[in-house]
């Protein structure tokens, strides 16, 4: 009987083991939790999403320099949280909310860092970070990161969006495209070019870049070109912004090249890549793509539509570095985020990824932000870039807009889909963050 | 002497069952049981997922502010929508396919029917967004439709059609699980039974009614309950296919849950949902299971 029992005992024994080594089983046991002193080293560490293999060497190079500059005094480390295109690394960082394992230093994507800070869960960075690093973050960086007045986040790098056209199919259809800022297409510019262009077989454009946060981060241009905004500019109130008049002429002009048949409502993917449109608004990393995978395609990029009688706008934002309120030695973790971010890291980053520097003085360094494509982004980010709205109910507003513009374009009122996203929005600002 | 022993060797067994028992019902009580009492618990209170230390206690407030939720009623009638039709198609499709013939290479049918099941349903799902895309250049259905002159209709991209949509892909994505059982069943039925109506003159259809179906009687009361209480957890093929839209037409239960909880972070909120939810599938399930037995 004792046998018995002891093998019972024995068998629970190896369940709730294997139980416990499961739920600790991402590896966050061991590195989680804030800095750590071990004799006189304090440990540092970082969380960030996996990379490409050429950024995922540019960490490991750079923590190696990172800790050997400060060998005996403080050692960096980073866990690569795989992100793809599901919320997985926002799921990872909730859960560590809770139980308070945050690292040091987290990685942020820009629109969520004001629901970080408003929330009390990343630190802010003055004291940290030197004003002239500040002044060097290019305008749209620095208000992306800035929340309640203090800046939250340091960035290396910035995105834009342009319209990507196929030389082929624009010359064949004698369309000329603007080559200057000034020149930018009007929305009916826009609107005629993308009618001219579309056949049978090829979508005259494509304005749905995915239907989660693409969609809120490319149409906002349409509200603030057209002299309104998703929300007011303190980030509070999107009722009589989203939904204004001016706003509803936005979705009703995005609604027109869905509705006549002159974008596809749900293209495959790469469609402009496949030569299945004849332009495309999309993000400024596809050039890397399309030099890369698609040499055939003879492609060319210009300027964001703006709107008939409005100023023009692009959008913005990109991943972010930030310090969390668990870690246990700001000093330390500020010590790794200002050599991350610095001058020469950020513009080698930036390189490495692809994307635009957030740093004005990255670009005295990367020349091909001087030609063609790459000239168009870094001309759109520095005069005419916008930050999404910077605010803590940003997690609601993205989605709402996302299914607000999805109905609208299966055929919803449009008045009613942007009132009630603006309601959905205000509703939970006023229960979650209002004084 | 002889009972004492008995006695306590019956005493030693017991103790030795709850031992054996004990790992299960541990398991089980941190895994399942207790978390859904958290759910109850945090359904009464304001839990914000950005703010795990500023919980507070809000009474019945969450379940109010459900009553008066477009969306969650939306969601309820479309889980019915879904299940009303899923149920009735998916299992008379798994008696359709009934392979049970003795016949060479049926086996080979049973395979390739069970086969979409042994597949991931995010990959089924993404590959039935192709299938279902309305532009006819680009979505395989849509072009054999135009081909004869038809459509193209929009599969997803109706509020009207997008929830039927998925009811047929799903049918056919499960069908084939509930054949299997349904096959196994059938062999479970004597054969001898057969033999015998056929001598006293039996026909097919006969036989169908008076041995097939009353054999496979608990079998069938079984797959429907697993089939409703299946249908009523929908939340892969429109996370994938329609993020719950078009118009709300595809949002479900539990995707509501998800989007309150996860993406709005309304943990609260989200529990009050989850724990009415589940008081749904519970009486639905004990209905069912009323409805069956009355039958």
């Amino acid at each position: 009987m004792k046998r018995q029992i002891g093998t019972g005992l024995a068998v629970l024994a190896a369940i709730s083991m294997t139980a416990c080594s499961s739920s600790g089983g991402t590896g966050a046991a061991d590195t989680s939790g804030g800095s750590k002193t071990e004799g006189e080293v304090k440990q540092i560490v970082l969380w960030g999403p996996s990379s490409e293999p050429a950024v995922e060497t540019w960490w490991t190079e750079t923590i190696n320099a990172f800790n050997e500059q400060y060998a005996g005094q403080y050692e960096l480390s980073r866990e690569s949280i795989v992100r793809s295109n599901s919320y997985a690394y926002e799921d990872k960082i909730n859960s560590a909310i809770t139980s308070h394992d945050l690292p040091d230093i987290l990685m942020l994507d820009g629109p969520n860092v004001a629901s970080y800070a408003a929330n009390g869960i990343i630190i802010p960075l003055d004291s940290y970070v030197a004003q002239e690093d500040k002044d060097d973050l290019v305008a749209s960086s620095l208000e992306q990161n800035t929340y309640n007045g203090s800046l939250y986040a340091m960035s290396n790098t910035e995105s834009s969006v342009a319209l990507f056209y196929n030389k082929d199919m624009v010359e064949a259809a004698q369309i000329q495209v603007p080559d200057k800022l000034e020149d930018a297409w009007t929305w009916s510019e826009f609107y005629e070019a993308a009618k001219k262009l579309t056949t049978d077989s090829v979508a005259g454009t494509n304005i749905i870049m995915d239907k989660g946060e693409g969609i809120p981060y490319v149409m906002e241009q349409f509200w603030i070109s057209n002299g309104t905004d998703f929300t007011n500019p303190e980030g509070s109130k999107a009722d009589g912004y989203l939904n204004s008049e001016k706003g509803i002429e936005a979705a009703d002009f995005l609604n027109s090249l869905i509705q006549d048949g002159l974008a596809n409502i749900e293209p495959i993917p790469k469609e402009f890549h496949n030569g299945k449109a004849a332009t495309a608004l999309t993000g400024c990393w596809e050039v890397k793509t399309l030099n890369n995978e698609y040499p055939d395609l003879n492609w060319g990029v210009t300027y964001f539509p703006v709107a008939d009688d409005g100023t023009s706008s692009s959008p913005t934002g990109d991943w972010t570095m930030t310090i969390t309120v668990d870690s246990q030695d700001p000093e330390a973790a500020a010590a790794a985020l200002n050599f991350l971010t610095s001058k020469e890291n950020a513009a080698s980053y930036a390189d490495a990824q692809g994307k635009p520097p957030a740093r004005k003085s990255s670009y005295d360094v990367l020349s091909q932000y001087d030609e063609m494509p790459m000239a168009i982004f870094k001309e759109q980010l520095l005069n005419t870039g916008h930050a999404r709205p910077r605010t803590p109910s940003y997690t609601v507003l993205s989605p709402q807009i996302s299914e607000a513009m999805m109905n609208i374009f299966t055929g919803a009122d449009v008045r009613e889909s942007l009132d009630k996203a603006a309601e959905a929005f205000d509703k939970d600002f006023e229960k979650n963050y209002a004084q | 002497m002889k009972r004492l022993y008995n006695q306590s060797h019956r005493k030693q067994q017991q103790q030795a069952a709850y031992a054996f028992v004990l790992p299960a019902v541990l398991l089980l009580f941190t895994f399942l049981i207790l978390p859904a009492f958290s759910t109850i618990g945090y359904s009464l209170t304001d839990y914000n997922i950005m703010r795990p230390d500023k919980i507070s206690f809000v009474a019945l407030e969450n379940f109010r502010e459900l009553i008066h939720d477009e969306n969650f009623r939306k969601a309820l009638r479309n889980i019915i929508h879904f299940t009303v039709f899923v149920v009735p198609y998916q299992c008379l499709l798994a008696l359709a396919l009934l392979t049970n013939v003795k016949l060479k290479g049926a086996s080979v049918f049973r395979a390739a029917y069970f086969s979409p099941m042994v597949t991931s349903m995010v990959v089924i799902a993404i590959l039935w967004s192709v299938l279902y895309n309305p532009n006819p250049n680009q979505g395989l259905i849509n072009a054999f439709l135009t081909s004869f002159g038809i459509g193209p209709a929009a599969f997803l991209t109706s509020p009207k059609r997008a929830m039927n949509s998925i009811v047929f892909m799903s049918g056919w994505q499960a069908a084939g699980y509930q054949m299997m059982i349904f096959v196994a069943g059938l062999q479970g039925i004597p054969q001898d039974q057969y033999e015998a109506a056929s001598i006293d003159g039996a026909g097919k259809l006969q036989q169908f009614f008076y041995i097939t179906l009353p054999g496979l009687k608990n079998i069938i009361k079984y797959v429907i309950m697993i089939t409703t209480i299946q249908a009523m957890k929908l939340f892969t093929q429109p996370y994938v296919m329609t993020q719950g839209g078009p118009q709300n037409a595809t949002r479900t239960f539990v995707y509501y849950i998800y989007q309150q909880g996860f993406q709005s972070r309304n943990f609260g909120y989200a529990c009050a949902v989850a724990a009415v939810f589940f008081l749904i599938v519970v009486t639905m399930s004990f209905l069912l299971k009323r409805i069956i037995k009355a039958n």
